[in-house]
């Protein structure tokens, strides 16, 4: 059991490492297909950090919608409005938002690491199940769930009357 | 076992890193790309307190869930915007979208 678990900690950590290495490679690559490929990295090693949490449910959800579709209507977007060679990627102001972006991350470091989290008991998480997902998503959050459908519905709309191609265009 | 603070701390490197590219980057769709990884910083963050701290875990998932919902819509709609910037003035730079700015 002992070694099981230090074995998951060490896979946990390469994990995080794919993750971070690759959010890196999205924001300084210099080419922007690149950095849609490092995304898919991301968002995939985001998914198996699901996977670590026990939340299968959600981990399949981020590999289907993430890694599939939002990626993939990036790499389309990016092969429609191809950017000219000589065109820069970072503007005048990447140096003071490299400075500020890692005083907000050594900020949310020491408050991640300095608080004492109340209730941390240390044990494994337990899976979740689906059923139990789907219960509380349908009858504690209905509202929220039928206004999120009216969203997609209207961003899908809105997305067609926007991309459209008008006559005598 | 990992800690929670594990987590909490490689959502946090997760949504700078984001946040770097939303204010560095001037391509339209780059500056997309970052706001979904500080977009799935925050998720991470809502399933880890959910699985460390909620005793029936299900409360983030629902919130992680919503959270790519509207992450969908807004990539659609914002694809959307940028062909069509792109179709109108033949750039994807939003330095260069600022007819609206006063």
């Amino acid at each position: 059991m002992g070694g099981a678990i230090v074995a998951t900690e060490i896979l946990w950590w390469i994990f995080a490492a794919g993750i971070v290495g690759a959010a890196l490679g999205v924001v300084f690559s210099g080419s922007v297909i690149h950095s849609a490929i490092f995304l898919i990295l991301s968002l995939a090693g985001v998914g198996a950090m699901y996977l670590f949490l026990m939340v299968e449910f959600l981990a399949l959800v981020q590999f289907l919608i993430y890694g599939g579709a939002v990626t993939v209507l990036i790499l389309l977007a990016l092969m429609l409005t191809r950017m000219g060679a000589g065109e820069k990627v970072n503007g005048a102001q990447a140096p003071v938002a490299f400075m500020v972006a890692v005083a907000l991350g050594a900020i949310l470091l020491s408050v991640a690491v300095r608080t004492a989290w109340p209730g941390d008991t240390g044990d494994m998480p337990h899976n979740i199940a689906i059923e139990a997902v789907s219960e509380k998503l349908f009858l504690d959050f209905g509202a929220p769930f039928v206004i999120a459908s009216v969203l997609l519905l209207v961003a899908l709309i809105g997305a067609i009357v926007l991309a459209r191609q008008e006559d005598g265009e | 076992m990992v800690p929670l603070e594990n987590y909490l701390a490689l959502s946090g490197i997760l949504f700078s890193i984001g946040f770097y590219g939303v204010l560095a980057r001037r391509n339209a769709v780059l500056i997309l790309m970052s706001i979904e990884l500080m977009l799935n910083a925050v998720s991470l963050n809502f399933i880890a307190f959910a699985a460390y701290l909620d005793p029936d875990r299900i409360i983030g998932a629902i919130f992680a869930v919503f959270v790519i919902t509207v992450a969908a819509a807004e990539v659609g709609l914002a694809l959307a915007i940028v062909i069509r910037l792109f179709r109108n003035r033949a750039t994807s730079n939003v330095d260069d979208a600022a007819i609206m700015k006063w």
